[in-house]
């Protein structure tokens, strides 16, 4: 009898440790979570791309598949062929609107071309032209942190044609 | 003088004193008489044996106070106290079924009968007592109590063998009397069809038994064994009600009206002329503690058993399945835990069933006997949402079993299968299969202590236009016993499993904004697999079962998301589970209390990853306390699990993040009471019983965005006459 009372006691002991399990989250601020900047393009645009997306990606891209969702988290719309500044809002310009960012950090926020007519997810259609980075070096990607409830802004991003950044894995 | 007068009236007093006469009758927990049992008059040499009708009779009891004793072979023996003080005095006993663990026979190991301890895999039995007592309301309540089992929502697993995928394509073979019972389109087991009040015991084979079961069997068996029909008429009534309380956070509770739930049911079983029936119709409904979850179901049984002769019987069975659902599929937020997502609410489902079986037995000689089986499954759903999605499927089924026993060293079973089915649907398509498989197993017992067993198993399966596929699942298994009470057993072999119409043709959306591709080139998963386990049983009141198990998988099939945002199910390079499960019984006061305690250790992961698989836990506890005291009952059930590493997180986090707070998940405690008291009231036998489920009120998901029943509670009244 002693046996089992002690199987009985250590069940207890296992159940205090428990608290009541799933919680509600807590109020989050009201309003979307998302950013703004400006891209500035330089020199001059190849011939025959079809597509330019600004693209958000959770983590650095270290494999083929890191490109594509769920790492890739957003895509804006298709900037115009030729254009010398863009500026968008991630609310305004989400190509596609089932990614929605939430709150976090974002560690690859790239422009990236690709000559396809409609959008492509294969990694070897795409081509990165500039990198959200760290004092214009594109060598040095900045992390976009993202606050819920808020819209980050002055996420600006420097393509220039004549200086590529350097590719991801493809 | 005087001393003489003293003497002639003592005497003349004791040739006088009165005495008294008990009758009674001692049944089963289900009414059913027992025969032959004995009732003592404990320090007296007054006793009695009871009738065919269990009925007995003792006269000539001197008044007095006595105890009385009742035993029988295979039931656990009673006492009670009783007092004779008049002429007639009326006493009734229920009695439970007792069975040693390792002396208990089962018949889906090998698909003839064995004692647990003769077999080479892993087996768990469930006792009818035991599904009685803890007043289970549905058959997927009863499988989470077992140990090495997971359900997930509907979809049951054994030692992992499964994740999440909406009840498609079941890696365990759920049958009823040896009947496969699984849909002809997505292969999912609606739990709600199976009829608990007619199961005489459920046999639990944990590990692959495709040599045997074929596809679907990758993971294990559950065979549902129902009871033998009533010799004597018997009308059984359940009724049953309960709600649920309130939930834990305020912000969850959505609506104000208390959340019901109920059910009757009504069955008859009787014997005339060689010909036994059960009849049952049963309704049961449940608001549901959660928005758009409510179940209004109709249930209808029927079972004929006619034995032929001596050497033949035949057994019909059917059941009908109407469901009207609330389709609940993920939570809005944790906020909304309760809520579905708006998209979502105002879903429903309406099911249409139909299943019936049919085995005939027939011993051709002494040593051979023969079994065959025939199965129809028709089910019909339709969901209602933006769309009206629908499905039909009509499942035919064929099977011949030969067991030819000459009482030597060898043991010979072999079977051949057919099965087909027909699917016509607006989102698994209109497809066709079809199907057949021989199998062959031999058991040899030639070499003392050792009993050897091979099996081989063909497969021949077409779906619809693609190419039809082979497989071959071999195995072997032995089990020996060291000692009288150690044993040995060990098994390995091969499994497979096809992929069902739904995971190769779906192509619709699944709500949520998801939608699923479809893939003909999906292939049939293999397995590889390893068990070795020992059984101690230094006594009848205590066993302990130690397994340690290893499972590889090739192209193992799981849902996953594609580059464009759609689920399609994908073939899995490799997958390892490994693991060891301990489970231990152990009658502590025997008769009085019994505790099961049960650890399962288990690691299963994507090897090309390197990664853990979705929804399994490494750690699973159970801890079971029985105590029973005629005429009371007190069931206690804890399980513990750990929580899962992985699961769809492509569906909580950005950029999809379609579940909303769905990486919610913690280690799942949960606490079930049961109590029950058992008695005769004018020869009707009655049970009442109060259960308390999620005792702790513990918040809890077994898949992400969809909260675990929160505490409820369940008043039943049970009697046969």
């Amino acid at each position: 009898m002693k046996k089992v009372l002690l199987i009985i006691l250590f069940s207890v002991l296992l159940l205090l440790k428990c608290n009541g399990g799933i919680e509600p989250e807590p109020v989050k601020p009201e309003g979307p979570t998302g950013f703004k900047g400006k891209i500035t393009f330089t020199g001059t645009w190849p011939e025959g791309v079809k597509r330019t997306h600004l693209v958000v990606f959770k983590k650095p891209i270290e494999k083929t598949d890191d490109f594509f969702p769920p790492n890739l988290s957003f895509v804006s719309d298709s900037i115009p062929y030729g254009s010398s500044v863009f500026n968008y809002s991630s609310i305004e310009n989400n190509f596609l609107p089932i990614f929605q960012l939430g709150e976090g950090t974002y560690s690859y926020v790239v422009v990236a071309q690709s000559k396809t007519e409609t959008i492509s997810f294969e990694r070897k259609d795409w081509y990165v032209v500039g990198v959200y980075c760290n004092n214009n070096n594109q060598s040095s990607p900045k992390e976009l942190i993202l606050c819920a409830g808020e819209i980050t802004e002055g996420v600006n991003i420097n393509v220039d044609f004549n200086n590529p950044p350097p590719q991801p894995p493809n | 003088m005087y001393r003489l007068f003293l003497l002639i009236l003592l005497l003349g007093n004791l040739s006088l004193a009165q005495r008294g006469k008990i009758t009674g009758r001692i049944v089963e927990e289900d009414s059913q008489p027992i025969i032959g049992a004995n009732i003592i008059i404990s320090g007296t040499s007054y006793g009695g044996a009871t009738d065919e009708k269990g009925r007995y009779e003792i006269i000539g009891i001197p008044y007095g106070q006595y105890t009385m004793e009742v035993s029988c072979v295979g039931y656990e023996k009673v006492s009670k106290k009783v007092t004779i003080d008049k002429e007639l005095t009326q006493i009734n006993f229920i009695l439970r079924e007792s069975a040693i663990e390792t002396e208990q026979v089962l018949i889906t190991a090998s698909k003839f009968e064995q004692k647990k301890e003769d077999l080479s895999v892993s087996a768990f039995v469930i006792k009818p007592d035991l599904i009685s007592h803890k007043n289970y309301l549905a058959f997927d309540e009863l499988l989470r109590d077992i140990p090495g089992i997971q359900v997930n929502l509907e979809q049951v697993s054994i030692r992992g063998s499964s994740g999440y995928s909406k009840g498609v394509g079941a890696r365990v073979l759920v049958a009823i009397n040896g009947i496969p019972f699984y849909s002809g389109d997505n292969g999912d087991i609606v739990w709600e069809m199976i009829p608990i009040s007619d199961i005489e015991r459920v046999e639990v084979i944990k590990g692959p038994a495709s040599s045997l079961y074929g596809t679907s069997a990758i993971g294990g068996v559950i065979n549902i064994i129902t009871k033998d029909v009533a010799q004597v008429p018997v009308t059984y009534i359940k009724s049953y009600a309960g709600f649920y309380d309130n939930p834990s956070y305020e912000i969850w509770k959505w609506n104000n009206n208390l959340r019901t739930f109920y059910g009757t049911e009504i069955s008859h079983s009787s014997s005339t002329g060689g010909v036994g029936y059960t009849i049952s119709i049963k309704k049961f409904d449940n608001m549901s503690y959660r928005q758009n979850d409510f179940r209004k179901n109709y249930l209808g049984y029927f079972k004929v058993n006619k034995t032929i002769d001596t050497n033949q019987s035949i057994l019909l069975f059917g059941n009908y399945l109407y469901m009207d659902r609330g389709n609940f599929l993920y939570w809005k937020d944790s906020r909304n835990a309760l809520v579905p997502k708006d998209e979502d609410n105002g879903n429903t489902v309406k099911s249409n069933r139909f299943f019936s079986g049919l085995v005939y037995n027939n011993r051709l000689t002494e040593n051979l006997n023969s079994t065959f089986k025939l199965s129809y499954y028709y089910t019909r759903f339709d969901g209602y949402g933006i769309e009206v999605t629908t499905s039909i499927a009509n499942l035919f089924r064929t099977e011949a079993i030969f067991n030819y026993s000459n009482r030597g060293n060898f043991n010979y079973t072999g079977g051949i299968e057919i099965s087909g089915s027909i699917v016509k649907s607006n989102i698994f398509s209109d497809t066709r299969f079809r199907g057949g498989a021989l199998y062959f197993q031999t058991e040899y017992r030639g070499i003392k202590n050792l009993i050897a067993t091979l099996g081989l198993r063909y497969d021949y399966i077409k779906l619809d236009t693609i190419k039809g596929k082979n497989a071959v699942t071999p195995r072997i298994g032995l089990n020996y016993k060291i000692t009288s009470d150690l044993i040995l057993r060990s098994s390995v072999g091969t499994g497979f499993r096809a992929p069902t119409p739904a995971e190769v043709f779906t192509m619709a959306g699944i709500a949520g904004g998801i939608d699923v591709e479809q893939n003909p080139d999906l292939k049939s998963e293999t397995s590889f697999s390893f068990e070795s386990g020992l059984i101690y049983s230094p006594s009848e009141h205590f066993n302990i079962d130690v397994a340690f198990y290893q499972t590889d998988y090739n192209n193992f099939i799981e849902p996953n998301l594609t580059k464009t945002g759609d689920i399609k199910f994908i073939n899995l390079t490799k997958a390892r589970i490994q693991g060891t499960e301990i489970l231990c019984n152990w009658g502590a006061v025997p008769s009085l209390l019994n505790l099961t305690l049960a650890y399962n250790y288990m690691w299963a992961r994507d090897i090309e990853k390197n990664s853990p698989m979705k929804y399994r836990p490494r750690n699973t506890f159970n801890l079971q306390i029985g105590f029973t005291k005629q005429p009371f009952e007190l069931n206690a059930d804890f399980r513990y699990s750990s929580k899962v590493e992985e699961i769809d997180f492509e569906l909580t986090e950005p950029p999809l993040a379609l579940i909303k707070d769905g990486y919610k998940r913690v280690p799942v405690y949960v606490i079930d009471l049961a109590g029950g008291v058992n008695f005769i009231f004018s020869n009707i036998a009655a049970t009442l019983k109060l259960s308390v489920k999620n005792l702790l009120n513990y918040n809890y998901v077994e898949l992400i965005g969809n909260l675990a029943p929160i505490r409820n509670y369940t008043l039943s009244a049970e009697i046969y006459f």
